[in-house]
């Protein structure tokens, strides 16, 4: 983990809404692991927080992370022009270990594949991936093509504009049987992953579930308490350093 | 190299920097980035006599040149903090700040009871909503922060006391004062100022809690001023604090009249804030041929 000074490679729009920053780190800093994050500063200084953002891709020196216009900081980001020096802290959290597991059930909804993509990335050597992506609709769709490293690909969109229509969690279900993973590994809207699990228990599937959470953050490292989840003991763990991958069944979603 | 050591209430700091409450939690992160040795001491985590789980999340936002945050005082409790944390920061060799709230006058004494002879400071985090003076903060009224600080200061024999004064308040002189007439060996400002940020599609305040506590760069004219005034309105140490982001800030606060000084959401910015602060406090001293850092403290002439 290091604050570093990066300069942005590249950076624009892939979707509606949806871009894609690469930047090359002034250092290395170590492996970094689908699943864990970054905290990048805005390039504005009156911006005093940094913007956590999943790795898509780490490559080299080169980092690429995707973000949704939501605010200021983000649409600050977008406006970041080739050669722009960002500072950024990384890697940052736990991110998804696979571990032993052979078949793996990836479950993506909207901006929750980016991490996703990271882990198919690291693993896809060794593990079988049934990859099921969801987004609102076909502007939306973005990097599918980044998973087709999976032994099967699925995408829906809620509109039916792009695949078939439906959502990713059910997706999944539809398929359950025939794929039979040992690991389900999850993130998108916290609406989405509270779905998975009602319908996993529902559906008595007790496959272990590795899912990724979202909660705005302080400082990134884990000791401001910021950005906690609840757990089923009733601590709070913090996302930012205990997470932001969690066992489904240690959270409440 | 200039002279960086201060002695405040009897206590050694390699250097007049200390990080402030609630960003920097009991150190053990921020040493994963670098080692946390180099600082002057380190405020801890607000700890309260069981532990706390919070505010319901979100807990922060962003304004201009300033965040809101809302934690809520979660922590794992002052017994888990002596049997886990002190003994890596002592390793450290840091000063060791403990901070400290409670929901009653009681509170205060027993946990006050707890640290007296094993941290460096107790310091008494007094803005916390407070049951028994009619939902008043204590930290508000010249009367209630007088016999909070008396109560805490009764329970500790050899720990000097450090009161952290709210800037909510109608004169941050009398309170300062007040805090000295209930024995405080040293007081620390500002503490955030309250204020809220609201999501205007949504029709709602950005934190789950509404309001939440204003820190940053932003506002630290309001506290160099608040530094200012309290300095001059009592004879013990002032520790100043709101906004410190560079060197020159520092020695903004110094001149106001703080012997040493706090950050905090400076380590959000940027994680090596204060090593990069100390190296070019330390290159400004020079640069203007100052030997002793003790030397501007207070060096402020009005207009």
């Amino acid at each position: 983990m290091k604050d570093v000074l990066a300069t942005v490679k590249s950076n624009y729009a892939i979707a509606e809404n949806i871009y894609m920053m690469t930047l090359t780190l002034s250092e290395s800093v170590g492996e970094i692991h689908g699943g864990q994050f970054v905290n990048l500063s805005t390039g504005d200084n009156s911006q005093l927080l940094r913007r956590p953002l999943g790795v898509m891709k780490a490559e080299g020196d080169d980092v690429t992370v995707c973000y949704q216009l939501k605010g200021e900081g983000t649409r600050n980001l977008a406006k970041a022009e080739k050669g722009q020096k960002l500072k950024v802290l990384l890697p940052l959290g736990n991110g998804f270990n696979l571990g032993d597991k052979r078949n793996v059930a990836v479950i993506g909804g909207g901006v929750g594949i980016f991490p996703l993509i990271a882990t198919v990335r690291e693993y896809c050597g060794d593990k079988n991936f049934y990859s099921y992506i969801g987004f609102r609709n076909k502007n939306a769709v973005c990097l599918t093509d980044e998973l087709e490293k999976s032994k099967k690909l699925t995408v829906v969109t809620d509109d039916g504009s792009y695949g078939k229509k439906g959502n990713a969690v059910d997706a999944y279900l539809d398929d359950a049987e025939n794929i039979k993973a040992d690991l389900i590994i999850a993130c998108g809207p916290p609406v989405m992953l509270k779905v998975l699990k009602q319908k996993l228990t529902a559906r008595g599937i007790n496959t272990p579930c590795l899912v990724s959470l979202e909660e705005r953050m302080g400082c990134g490292v884990g000791a401001c308490l910021v950005c906690v989840c609840k757990k089923h003991d009733g601590e709070n763990a913090r996302v930012c350093k205990d997470g932001p991958v969690f066992d489904i069944n240690e959270v409440e979603l | 190299m200039a002279q960086l050591k201060v002695n405040i209430c009897g206590v050694d700091f390699k250097n007049p920097l200390i990080a402030a409450s609630g960003t920097f939690g009991f150190g053990r992160e921020y040493n994963e980035l670098y080692d946390i040795s180099v600082l002057g001491g380190i405020s801890t985590k607000g700890m309260t006599l069981e532990p706390r789980t919070g505010n319901p999340v979100p807990r922060i936002a962003e304004g201009g040149s300033v965040i809101l945050n809302a934690v809520g005082l979660q922590n794992p409790g002052v017994e888990h903090f002596i049997k886990s944390d002190l003994q890596f920061l002592k390793e450290k060799g840091v000063v060791i700040v403990a901070n400290v709230a409670g929901k009653t006058f009681e509170d205060y004494g027993e946990i006050c009871a707890k640290l007296d002879g094993i941290v460096d400071f107790v310091e008494l985090n007094i803005s916390c909503p407070n049951v028994k003076a009619g939902g008043m903060a204590f930290g508000v009224k010249p009367e209630s922060i007088k016999k909070v600080t008396a109560v805490a200061k009764s329970s500790l024999k050899s720990t000097p006391l450090m009161v952290k004064l709210s800037p909510n308040v109608e004169s941050i002189a009398v309170n300062a004062k007040a805090a000295q007439d209930g024995g405080a060996d040293c007081i620390s400002l500002i503490n955030t100022l309250t204020g809220m940020v609201i999501d205007i599609e949504r029709r709602r305040p950005l934190i789950a809690n509404n309001t939440g506590g204003v820190s940053g760069a932003g506002i630290k004219p309001i506290a160099v001023r608040m530094v200012y005034e309290a300095a001059h309105a009592v004879d013990i140490p002032v520790i100043g604090m709101g906004g410190i982001t560079c060197a020159s800030d520092v020695v903004e606060f110094m001149m106001a009249g703080a012997r040493a000084v706090q950050v905090g959401t400076a380590n959000f910015s940027n994680a090596y804030a204060m090593p990069e602060i100390l190296t070019n406090l330390n290159l400004w001293l020079d640069g203007h041929g100052i030997k002793d850092v003790n030397e501007i403290v207070g060096a402020l002439q009005l207009n």
